[in-house]
C-alpha cells in the first residue's frame, strides 16, 4: 500500500489536532520513544535492542546532544501488533516523544509505524527484517538496518563463494536444503534464498515447520533423505535448538549447517553444547568481534557496552540498533528538526560506502527508505564463541574456518 | 521400507510424549469434569522444576521427579482447594479459572526469567541407540518407557486401591458416591493433585528434549486435548492409546505430506473421530455429556 503525500499530511494534521500542540517541548530533552517487547518471550532481545539506543543516546549526549538538546530514550513495551498500536498512542500522547525508534518484531513495527503516521511522527526502524515494512512506502518510515532479503542474499553469497570451496563442488553441482519456520519471517527469507540459489544453478529443496511444533524429526528425516551439501535453517531459538538436537540424535551430519537470524546466542550454546556447535555457521547482524577494518568503531562499541553493563553483549542486535540510532541522530541534526519529511530528506542525502561504520554498513537509502548498504555477516561457532568468517573483509586477524566439512 | 519403519518409530516415540502429557489431563477431566487449561502449565512447572533442581544441586533432570512430583502434587491440591473448589457448582467458571491460572503462571515465569530460554544438561542428551539402520534418541525412549509404566501404574491404582476405587466411583456418579460415604471433595483434591504430579513428571522427563520458554506448555496442551478426545474422555488407557494415534498421525503426515500441515491432519482425524465415535476410542458413551450435566 502506498500512501500519497497529501494523505500523509492529512493524517499528520489529524494527529496533531488529536494530541494538541506539544507546548514547550522544544525546551526539554529530545524524546525518542523506543518500541520493543520488554516482557514476553522476546523481552531479552527487545531489551538488548534498546540498550543499543540508550548507549547511542549516552554517546551523543556526551557530545552536546542533538539540536542542542539532550536525547532521552523513553521505553514503550509492545509484545504484539495490537500493543504496538497502543504503545505509540501512549508514547506520543502521554510521554510527548518527538520521534519513534524500534523494533525487534516486524509485526509490531508494522502497526506501531502506521499509528505513528497517524500522529505525524517519524518511525525509524533499525532491526525489524520483513521486506513488506519498507515496501509499504510509508512516508514516516525508514530502515537503517538489513532486511530479510539481505539476510537471504548474504547466506546465498556464503554458499556460492565460501561453501562451494569447502565442499569442493561448483555451485551448479551443490545441493542445499532450505528449512524454515512457516510464518512470514521464515518464509520470506527462504523464498528469497531459493530464488537466488536457483539463479546460481544450485539444486534446492525446501521444508517448512511450525516453530511451536514439539517434534521436528520429520523435518530432519526429510532433509536427511535428500543428503544436501548445505543445510540452512531460518527460525526462532526454540525450533532451531530442537532441529539441531534432533539432527544430532538422528545422525544427520551434512557437510555444512547454517542457521539464519538465530542460533548465535548462549541459549543455543547451552542447549547444544560447544562440541556439537563447533563449525555451525550463523547469518546474523555484525557482531563486535568483526575486524576493525571492516567495522571501524566496533572495538570501541564493545568497550562502551562492557563499561556500561559489565558484560559482553548478549546478542548482536544491540550494535545494529546503536548504529541505527546514531544515524537517526545525525539525520535529525542535519534536518534541523524531527519532522519526518525533513529527516527523510536529510537521510537520503547521506552517501557512505560499505565498511564505513562500526557494523560495516554503508549508508544509501533507496526510494522506499531502505538502507541498501546494510548487510549481515556470516559468523561461525568456534570454541563456544561466535567469530565472523564472511565476507572475508570482516574476518578478524587469526580467525579461520573450523570443522568444515563438519565431522 | 526403511523410511516407513523409521517414521513409524518416530511416531511411536512421539506418542509416548503425548501420552505422558495427556494421562493426567484425562484423569482430571474424567473425574472432576474440568477442562483444565492449566495442565500445560503444570508440565512447564515440571520443566522449570528440573532446571531449578539442576541449578541448585547439580541434579540430573531424570532424578528431578523425586523433588518435583511431590511439589506438584501439593501445588495441584492447593490450587484445587483454593481456586476450583469454591467454583464447583459452576463448571464454566472452573474452566475460565484454569485459563486464569495459565495466564498467571506464564507471566510469573516471564517475570522471573526475563524471557531467557533455558536448557538442562544431562548425560543422555544427544545419545541415541541404533536398531539396525534406525536411530532412536535415548531421551525419547526413556519418555516412552516411563509413559507406559505410569499408565499401567495409574490404571492399577484406580482398579485395585481403595482410593482408586473411590476415584472411579466419583467419576461414575458423584451423588451416588457421596451417598455411599465417599468424601467427594477429598477425592477431587487427590485427583487434581495426581493430575498435576503426572504433568510435573512429564515436564521433568521432557526437559532434556526442549529449550524452555514460558509459553512451552501451550505447545503441548493443544495436541493433548486432541489425544484426550480421541482416546476417550476419562479413560487412562484411552489417553495412552490416543497418544500413539496422534503421534503416528503427526509423524506420517509430517514426513509424507508436509511438516507444516501435520497439525491440520491431526485435527482432521480428531474431527472425524468425534463425528463417528463421539465418546472416543475407549470412552464410555455419554461421558462427554456427563461432563456438562449438573451432578448435584
Amino acid at each position: 500500500m502506498t500512501m500519497t503525500r497529501r494523505a500523509a499530511l492529512m493524517a499528520a494534521l489529524a494527529g496533531s489536532l488529536m494530541i494538541g500542540a506539544p507546548a514547550g517541548a522544544q525546551d526539554g530533552p529530545l524524546k525518542i520513544g523506543a518500541v520493543n517487547p520488554y516482557s514476553g518471550p522476546f523481552a531479552q532481545y527487545g531489551d538488548e535492542t534498546t540498550r543499543g539506543y540508550e548507549l547511542a543516546a549516552k554517546q551523543v549526549n556526551a557530545q552536546g546532544g542533538v539540536l542542542g538538546r539532550q536525547v532521552e530514550i523513553v521505553r514503550g513495551s509492545a509484545t504484539t501488533a495490537q500493543e504496538g498500536l497502543s504503545v505509540v498512542e501512549q508514547l506520543v500522547g502521554r510521554d510527548k516523544v518527538d520521534a519513534l525508534i524500534g523494533t525487534y518484531i516486524s509485526s509490531i513495527s508494522n502497526s506501531a509505524s502506521e499509528t505513528a503516521l497517524n500522529y505525524g511522527k517519524l518511525y525509524w526502524e533499525t532491526n525489524a527484517l520483513a521486506m513488506s515494512l519498507t515496501e509499504r512506502a510509508l512516508p514516516n518510515y525508514a530502515r537503517s538496518g538489513p532486511s530479510a532479503v539481505t539476510f537471504a542474499e548474504r547466506s546465498v553469497q556464503g554458499v556460492t563463494e565460501l561453501l562451494s570451496k569447502v565442499v569442493g563442488k561448483a555451485p551448479g553441482e551443490m545441493k542445499v536444503w532450505l528449512e524454515h519456520e512457516d510464518s512470514a519471517y521464515g518464509t520470506s527469507i527462504a523464498e528469497a534464498q531459493k530464488e537466488l540459489l536457483e539463479e546460481a544453478g544450485v539444486s534446492v529443496q525446501i521444508g517448512a515447520h511450525s516453530f511451536k511444533a514439539i517434534d521436528l524429526t520429520d523435518s530432519i528425516l526429510r532433509a536427511k533423505a535428500d543428503a544436501p551439501d548445505v543445510w540452512i535453517n531460518t527460525g526462532y531459538v526454540i525450533d532451531t535448538n530442537l532441529l539441531l538436537r534432533t539432527a544430532q540424535e538422528q545422525g544427520f551430519t551434512p557437510p555444512v549447517m547454517m542457521t539464519v537470524g538465530t542460533g548465535d546466542t548462549s541459549e543455543t550454546l547451552e542447549a547444544l553444547g560447544q562440541d556439537y556447535l563447533e563449525g555451525v555457521l550463523v547469518v546474523s547482524y555484525p557482531r563486535a568481534d568483526i575486524s576493525e577494518t571492516y567495522g571501524p568503531g566496533s572495538d570501541a562499541f564493545l568497550d562502551l557496552y562492557r563499561s556500561e553493563y559489565n558484560r559482553d553483549p548478549i546478542a548482536p542486535q544491540g550494535m545494529n540498533a546503536y548504529f541505527g540510532a546514531m544515524l537517526l541522530f545525525e539525520a535529525i541534526e542535519a534536518a534541523g528538526s524531527t519532522e519526518f519529511e525533513a529527516v527523510m530528506t536529510a537521510a537520503k542525502a547521506i552517501d557512505r560506502p560499505e565498511g564505513s561504520s562500526l557494523t560495516g554498513y554503508g549508508v544509501m537509502f533507496d526510494d522506499t527508505m531502505q538502507n541498501v548498504r546494510a548487510l549481515p555477516v556470516i559468523a561461525q561457532w568456534q570454541g563456544g564463541q561466535m567469530k565472523a568468517v564472511f565476507p572475508t573483509s570482516a574476518v578478524a586477524d587469526g580467525v579461520a574456518l573450523v570443522n568444515l566439512p563438519r565431522q | 521400507m526403511l523410511d516407513v519403519l523409521n517414521i513409524l518409530t518416530v511416531g511411536v516415540l512421539l506418542g509416548g510424549i503425548y501420552a505422558i502429557v495427556a494421562v493426567g489431563l484425562n484423569l482430571i477431566f474424567g473425574v472432576i469434569r474440568v477442562v483444565n487449561f492449566a495442565q500445560g502449565e503444570f508440565v512447564t512447572f515440571g520443566l522449570y522444576g528440573a532446571y531449578a533442581a539442576q541449578i541448585a544441586t547439580g541434579m540430573d533432570p531424570y532424578l528431578a521427579p523425586l523433588i518435583v512430583v511431590p511439589v506438584l502434587f501439593v501445588l495441584g491440591a492447593v490450587i484445587y482447594i483454593v481456586i476450583l473448589r469454591p467454583l464447583q457448582n459452576d463448571p464454566m467458571m472452573q474452566v475460565f479459572a484454569t485459563f486464569g491460572i495459565l495466564m498467571v503462571s506464564q507471566n510469573a515465569i516471564l517475570a522471573l526469567t526475563g524471557g531467557v530460554a533455558y536448557s538442562v544438561q544431562s548425560a543422555f542428551i544427544g545419545m541415541s541407540v541404533s536398531l539396525g539402520p534406525i536411530q532412536i534418541g535415548l531421551s525419547r525412549v526413556i519418555v516412552l518407557a516411563v509413559a507406559t509404566l505410569v499408565t499401567a501404574a495409574v490404571a492399577l491404582y484406580l482398579r485395585h486401591t481403595r482410593n482408586g476405587k473411590a476415584i472411579r466411583a466419583v467419576a461414575q456418579d458423584r451423588t451416588a458416591a457421596r451417598l455411599m460415604g465417599i468424601r467427594v471433595e477429598t477425592v477431587y483434591t487427590l485427583t487434581f493433585g495426581i493430575g498435576a504430579a503426572l504433568a510435573g513428571l512429564a515436564g521433568c522427563l521432557l526437559s532434556p528434549l526442549y529449550t524452555m520458554t514460558p509459553q512451552i506448555g501451550m505447545n503441548f496442551i493443544l495436541p493433548a486435548f486432541a489425544v484426550v478426545v480421541l482416546g476417550g474422555l476419562g479413560s487412562v488407557l484411552g489417553a495412552f492409546v490416543g497418544g500413539f494415534v496422534v503421534g503416528l498421525t503427526e509423524a506420517l503426515a509430517g514426513f509424507y505430506l508436509d511438516p507444516a500441515l501435520k497439525h491440520a491432519v491431526i485435527f482432521i482425524v480428531f474431527i472425524a473421530v468425534l463425528v463417528v465415535r463421539p465418546s472416543g476410542l475407549f470412552g464410555v458413551a455419554g461421558a462427554e455429556e456427563v461432563g456438562l450435566r449438573d451432578q448435584n
